[in-house]
């Protein structure tokens, strides 16, 4: 597969919030928030429904902008992982014209189409992800966990500088959720891609994130510590 | 009527009938992936009952000077000369209906119902300002009844250019069109100007129904905008195949719906209609399970 172009350095801060606040309307559903992610981490972002895990994707992406403080680095390369849900069953849609659009900022030529170069990468992606026989098969002949590896593809297809995965293991096989785990981990320590998963799916998670956030009661509350081979938890108190 | 002889005397309407039918179920099948066909079928019926208000309001204008010294007779008996005319009135009816379907889009699940409210109104409008015109009712009767065959030359090159500058701008931008359709969210962030693109879509599709409505009239319109991609989903496993498989099958209708009306001396728009019913019959009674 080809190199990545501009991939950052390791260790950069590619995305940093400043006492941000997040809503709609005039109505902030987030405060006070303060985060940085850093090239190549994996962050984990927990929390019930409804307490404003998407408001805060959302506001890092800059499809919201901050009713207060200042959202840095939300002008960088994202690939997303929608939730699979999210896409339209009646689409005719292959899994190679799905992944294909992760090269849209490349559109070129005199009929706006994908070069070679792209139709290679995609093919390469799909057999990293294991759906290469899958490939020219309409998306909804694929299960959940294919059409997840999918996106997932179509995503790194981007050339991301930031990986933002919207519950990426929720409903997956466990072949799928090793497989999407796996490639976030290899992306993002030979690419030095920053990884945020959203999930509630806290035990696939563990030991293959670098930090997680709690998002709830209108902030993101604590940071969470990630301890080699226990739970993701609190951090303790220091007296 | 045999089909040298169609040829002789229909020539300009059977070349904007089969130029539809290539065209429209491509724009057609953006409308069916936004799941938006019903835009399909009340958006013609807008272009007509302009075409039906342009009719009422001929005398008036006419009054005003604003054709110079012809007289109201002329310009309502010779609908060629007055091309122009008809189609800004068919346009502002469908853009109008256009700007009222975008503003009936709400998160309560109206917007069928809306839809269907604006489309039986269009409908009303349509009849009541053709009888309320001394000179538009058999015009409009035309119209609506498929009575197509009086496209001359001029008809036809404004037909062809509109359309193929349509499909050639979605053509270009049919893959930023797909995403923002299918993932409006993952688009926005990849930087994709969702709105002006839907925007390029919708003045698109209503500059082809304004013209196509004038010159193929509404019926066959509704038919090849909604029944080809209909048929062809079914057979389609790829987007590509989607967009091949209804232009053919809109192709196929036009070519079957006219040859059937000169068979048998019918109108062809309800020819062509149904001719398209049967390519999306098979899909209709065989579908599968998503």
């Amino acid at each position: 597969m080809a190199e990545p172009r501009d991939a950052p350095a390791v260790g950069r801060v590619v995305l940093e919030l400043s006492d941000v606040s997040l809503g709609y309307g005039g109505e902030a559903v987030l405060q006070g928030v303060h985060l940085e992610v850093r090239a190549g981490e994996r962050v984990a972002i927990l929390g019930p429904n409804g307490a404003g895990k998407t408001t805060l994707l959302r506001g890092l992406v800059g499809l919201i902008s901050p009713m207060k403080g200042e959202v840095k680095g939300s002008n960088s390369r994202f690939g997303v992982v929608p939730q699979r849900e999210r896409l339209d069953p009646i689409f005719p849609i292959t899994t190679r014209e799905l992944v294909l659009q992760g090269a849209i900022r490349r559109l070129g030529g005199w009929h706006r189409g994908y070069s070679m170069a792209d139709g290679e990468r995609a093919g390469d992606l799909l057999a990293e992800l294991g759906l290469a026989p899958q490939a020219d098969l309409p998306l909804s002949h694929l299960s959940g966990g294919q059409r997840q590896r999918a996106l997932v593809a179509r995503a790194l297809l981007t050339d991301p500088e930031i990986l933002l995965l919207d519950e990426p293991t929720s409903g997956v096989d466990r072949q799928s959720t090793e497989v999407i785990l796996a490639q976030v981990e290899r992306v993002a320590r030979e690419d030095g891609v920053a990884a945020l998963l959203v999930t509630h799916d806290t035990r696939a998670l563990q030991e293959r994130v670098d930090r997680a956030w709690r998002v709830d009661s209108g902030t993101v509350q604590a940071e969470l510590t990630v301890a080699q081979g226990q739970e993701l938890q609190e951090p303790e108190v220091s007296a | 009527m045999s089909l040298a002889e169609a040829w002789e005397f229909f020539r300009w309407s059977i070349l904007a009938i089969l130029a539809t039918g290539v065209a429209a179920p491509t724009l057609g099948g953006f409308l069916f992936l936004r799941r938006t066909s019903f835009h399909g079928l009340a958006l013609p019926q807008f272009a007509a009952a302009g075409v039906a208000v342009g009719f009422l309001l001929l005398p008036t204008l006419v009054d005003l000077g604003a054709f110079g010294a012809v007289a109201v007779e002329d310009i309502a008996s010779d609908t060629h000369s007055a091309h122009g005319y008809h189609l800004l009135f068919a346009a502002l009816g469908t853009f109008t209906g256009l700007a009222a379907l975008v503003r009936a889009r709400d998160p309560l699940g109206l917007e069928s119902a809306r839809m269907a409210g604006a489309f039986a109104t269009a409908s009303a409008l349509t009849i009541l300002c053709a009888n309320a015109s001394p000179f538009g009712e058999v015009f409009v009767h035309g119209i609506l009844t498929g009575e197509s065959l009086v496209v001359g030359p001029l008809e036809l090159a404004t037909l062809a250019a509109t359309l193929a500058t349509a499909s050639s701008l979605l053509f270009l931008f049919r893959h930023d069109l797909i995403l923002v359709s299918l993932d409006r969210e993952t688009a926005l962030i990849t930087r994709r100007p969702a709105r002006a693109l839907e925007m390029l879509l919708a003045v698109s599709v209503g500059s082809c129904i304004a013209v196509g409505t004038m010159s193929v009239g509404p019926v066959m319109l509704f038919g090849l905008l909604v029944l080809p991609p209909l048929g062809a989903r079914r057979f389609a496993s790829s987007i590509r195949a989607f967009f091949w498989l209804s232009s053919g099958f809109g192709l196929i209708s036009a070519g079957a719906g006219l040859y059937a009306s000169f068979w048998i001396d019918l109108p062809p728009a309800p020819c062509v209609v149904a001719a398209a019913a049967l390519s999306a019959l098979p899909g209709a009674l065989f579908s599968r399970p998503s």
